[in-house]
């Protein structure tokens, strides 16, 4: 039996928002309650209506799946830890006397540029409700936070004789940090 | 029983609708209504989400098959998602008995 319009415009209107596999097997679920109400005696434009109302308004699953993503409890972890990992490295910035340090006013305000983008493409993947905007804020975020914790780290190394205690704690946090994102990525990416 | 309701529980619900063994996520759902004897009014839809969710927490594990010419998930429990459940079920129960006690004016029957 085909499909009817209602069930093909909503699952037109998932397809938009959500991954094919994740589609595909609401589309499974979908024609399981259709058939189930078939089989209670329904008409098929009246099974399809009910099967639909079952399974609730999309933007409802969509958010419900954003909630889930990866890239929503990444994004939410890293904002929960990044007030640790800022707090540590202005501390071994202020113990280093960074104010000293022969770095031009553009590069400072393009650290803080990048920095406040990242921040804020976590806290667009933390609350976002369409699935796929969360997905893509919460990728560039990871990238970010990795990138950004990857340049800190290299300039430790480089400045390797100034070494203090509160640097060797802020790379300590950026290094963890580091492994978290790397280990998140992957579902981030891909699911 | 409205969504609302269940926060905090529907984990616990979806692992013992699979306890009995594999099944995909309309058949899930079935399971809890039958369980709940038609009273659980939660969107379909909205049930999907939490099984990825749970199979990425590695409580449950799914997979594909092709049935009828249509790809279809199946989940099961895992070894994880097993001892996940018995401790829920403990924490329910204490937690009934708890509220229980305190609605009803009994006393608690395990005090901590």
């Amino acid at each position: 039996m085909p499909e009817p319009g209602l069930i093909r415009d909503y699952l037109a209107a998932l397809s938009a928002q959500l991954p094919a596999e994740i589609v595909e097997e609401l589309a499974d679920g979908l024609d399981q309650a259709r058939q189930h109400h078939l089989g209670r005696g329904l008409h098929p434009d009246a099974a399809a209506c009910a099967a639909v109302a079952e399974f609730g308004e999309p933007q409802v699953i969509v958010a419900a799946f954003a909630r889930a993503s990866p890239a929503r409890r990444a994004a939410r972890t890293l904002l929960a830890a990044g007030p640790v990992a800022g707090g540590c490295w202005g501390a071994a910035l202020i113990a280093s006397r960074a104010w000293n340090w022969p770095v031009p006013l553009p590069a400072r305000v393009l650290f803080g540029v990048i920095l406040i983008t990242i921040i804020s493409l976590l806290a667009a993947a933390a609350v976002g409700r369409r699935y796929r905007a969360v997905r893509r804020a919460g990728a560039a975020g990871c990238l970010g936070i990795a990138a950004l914790d990857a340049a800190m780290l290299t300039a430790v190394l480089l400045a390797g004789p100034v070494l203090i205690w509160p640097v060797i704690l802020a790379a300590t946090v950026s290094a963890a940090r580091l492994t978290f994102t790397a280990r998140t990525l992957r579902p981030v990416l891909t699911r | 029983m409205r969504g609302e309701e269940l926060k905090g529980h529907l984990d616990a619900l979806l692992l013992a609708a699979l306890e009995d063994g594999p099944r995909h996520g309309y058949a899930v759902m079935e399971a809890l209504r039958q369980a709940t004897g038609g009273r659980l009014d939660l969107p379909t839809g909205t049930i999907y989400p939490a099984l990825r969710r749970l199979e990425e927490a590695g409580l449950i594990a799914g997979s594909w098959s092709v049935v009828a010419g249509r790809r279809r998930r199946d989940y099961r429990l895992t070894a994880a998602g097993l001892r996940a459940l018995s401790g829920k079920r403990a924490d329910w129960r204490d937690f009934a008995a708890t509220v229980s006690a305190a609605l009803e004016g009994r006393p608690c029957p395990n005090p901590a």
